[in-house]
């Protein structure tokens, strides 16, 4: 059977989440629903009991699963270069537990790379809907849009420094591409991906997005990493959120980690 | 008959035999902008030029813009170029003269000349705009017609019914070919009528603000290359004509594998069928269908079978080698009725003396 040459990488922190089980069979639905196969899946999850024994006993289908447990701290962008850096494709797709992919996503990513050989990345237009499910808005698509980026479909510098609101989940990006440029940077909040797409485009990797619905993303669902930005624990002010977008303008010019922390301001 | 006359007449004869006689077309100035009923008859007058035959280029007045600019230097150079205006021009019982449907006031104008007179019907709705009420193209002397399509024919039989009627069938240039890239979210649009493409626009935009980021492109002003080049990057081509006598841009956009959605025009074009397009019967809907094809496509819901369709449907179409076949077919059973005419009065002359 013919597959694309993709790893999809999913991070998972732990199955505490609410309907954890629900949006995970999902998931996993939508990976095996693909009109064009993939080579494999990639879990880097937490080691909690409950976790370790849902994955267990989880009917994968036909899919090949390639699991690895994270005991370190949780952290999306450590837990995603792990798995991206362990990837048997030459292709990755980061993932997150509770979106889904389209079933026609694969099967353009295929022609897309056949079509244009020269672009390291693919964007899918994505569908962000709220914890019901209702339609909020697209995601990725302004690359399409009037005056907004040089080339249409194309995503460059010049437009992530007026635009921020593109997102990594679902992309498609070749793994050396992703290594050679350092992969997420874990001590970023916020804006990993921003910077992450800055630092790609400043090193003229070419991006560009697919116009296909690829992706179905959940907007802020409780407990979710934006979330907790938001109403958790840690909420971050106004002024984090400035400090962070500012840092990833400054940051993308280096490819290491520089471990950038956030001190509150005392004037 | 004189001996000049006499003179004149085998003179005529030998013309129409060395097919010297001239063939003038008239065409509008279009100023440098593409237009397919002008491309229609420059390509006429080549394919006869090419074929030997003299066909000359008639335009109204002297600073004509010519369309070297959008169809290509060859037919400029090639065709030699006259004005009506500001020349004298030599007509003679062996040349022929086109005018366009449009030209209502030159038929009159030229309907004492001697020469073979042909009117060119491309658009049925603008025939009897510039005649005068209750005047027919054949009080002018234009007793023979070439229009486009046999719908249009028959629509023309029972208006003008003293005037014999060909078809020529456009074809589809060789610039148009199918995609080789996946489209974009770019919705070619093409109307009559230039408001018409500013209301769908707008209308698309405030009905559907989530689909803010999809363009449209107005086909408008743009010359053939670059035209099949901007409908290659389209997923989608928005036609309104309801006037339309043949369809060319909806067959230039399933060339190119484009799917069309398209007002129904007044008169059904022969290639229009219930699978080979999305074929809307009101302009106030287009809008929806706009949104909703885009839907599909974004979701790769699009039936093939429509595609398969297009491509069918563009294969049954004129090719442009059947194109040059008829023309000279056409002109050339003109001259031949025109020289069978001259011969017979030579002959009833010959004979009386």
């Amino acid at each position: 059977m013919e597959k694309l040459d993709v790893s999809i990488i999913l991070p998972i922190k732990s199955s505490a989440a609410i309907d954890f089980n629900d949006y995970f069979t999902k998931c996993i639905e939508s990976i095996k629903n693909q009109k064009l196969k993939v080579n494999e899946l990639v879990i880097v999850h937490g080691n909690d009991t409950n976790l370790l024994e849902f994955l267990d006993s989880f009917d994968f289908g036909d899919l090949t699963v390639n699991r690895h447990v994270w005991t370190q701290e949780s952290n999306f962008a450590k837990q995603v270069n792990y798995g991206v850096a362990s990837a048997k494709s030459k292709w990755v797709s980061l993932f997150e537990f509770d979106d889904e992919y389209a079933n026609i996503w694969f099967k353009n990513v295929d022609i897309y790379i056949k079509s244009f050989p020269n672009v390291d990345v693919f964007l899918p237009i994505v569908i962000d809907t709220d914890d019901k499910g209702i339609f909020a808005g697209f995601t990725n698509e302004a690359t399409f849009a009037m005056n907004i980026s040089a080339e249409m479909g194309v995503l460059t510098n010049d437009t992530l420094q007026n635009y921020q609101n593109f997102q990594i989940s679902g992309m498609v990006i070749k793994k050396q591409t992703y290594l050679d440029w350092g992969g997420l940077k874990s001590s970023f909040k916020l804006t990993f991906g921003y910077e992450f797409f800055l630092r790609l485009t400043h090193n003229s990797v070419r991006i560009m997005t697919i116009p296909k619905i690829g992706y179905k993303h959940l907007n802020l669902r409780t407990g979710s990493i934006f979330w907790n930005y938001k109403n958790g624990e840690n909420v971050l002010t106004s002024d984090e959120v400035k400090f962070w977008i500012e840092s990833a303008k400054k940051e993308y010019f280096f490819i290491n980690d520089r471990a950038i922390k956030y001190e509150t301001q005392n004037d | 008959m004189t001996p000049e006359q006499l003179s004149k007449l085998e003179s005529s004869i030998e013309n129409l035999k060395s097919k010297k006689s001239r063939l003038y077309f008239l065409v509008q100035d279009t100023k440098g902008n593409a237009k397919a009923s002008v491309s229609f008859i420059y390509n006429m007058a080549l394919t006869l030029k090419k074929a030997g035959y003299n066909s000359i280029i008639l335009h109204e007045k002297p600073d004509y813009v010519g369309v070297s600019g959008w169809m290509g230097e060859e037919y400029m150079k090639e065709l030699p170029h006259k004005s009506i205006e500001g020349q004298n021009l030599e007509v003679s019982p062996e040349d022929f003269l086109v005018i366009p449907e449009l030209y209502g006031f030159v038929m009159s104008q030229v309907s004492k000349l001697p020469c073979g007179k042909i009117v060119l019907c491309q658009a049925y709705d603008h025939i009897l705009e510039t005649l005068q009420p209750g005047q027919t193209w054949s009080q002018h002397g234009f007793l023979k017609c070439i229009t486009t399509s046999e719908m249009q024919k028959q629509y023309l039989e029972n208006v003008m019914r003293n005037t014999s009627f060909d078809i020529l069938k456009p074809f589809i240039s060789d610039n148009f070919t199918k995609q080789t890239l996946p489209p974009k979210p770019i919705v070619a649009i093409h109307t009559r009528e230039q408001r018409d493409t500013a209301n769908i626009i707008k209308t698309f935009y405030i009905k559907f603000p989530q689909y803010r980021w999809v363009t449209f492109r107005d086909m408008r002003n743009m010359d053939e290359k670059q035209f099949a080049n901007v409908l290659k990057e389209c997923f989608v081509s928005v036609w309104i004509d309801e006037t339309s006598s043949y369809g060319t841009f909806p067959l230039e956009s399933m060339k190119t594998n484009v799917p069309v959605i398209g007002l129904v025009p007044n008169l059904l074009p022969e290639w229009m069928t219930e699978n080979n397009g999305v074929w809307v019967n009101n302009k106030t809907h287009v809008v929806d269908f706009v949104a909703d094809f885009l839907q599909n496509w974004l979701e790769d819901n699009v039936k093939p079978e429509l595609y398969d369709e297009m491509l069918k449907t563009v294969e049954n179409t004129s090719s442009k080698k059947e194109f040059e076949k008829v023309t000279i077919d056409l002109f050339q059973k003109y001259i031949n009725t025109r020289l069978d005419s001259f011969e017979e009065q030579l002959n009833k002359f010959q004979t009386v003396e």
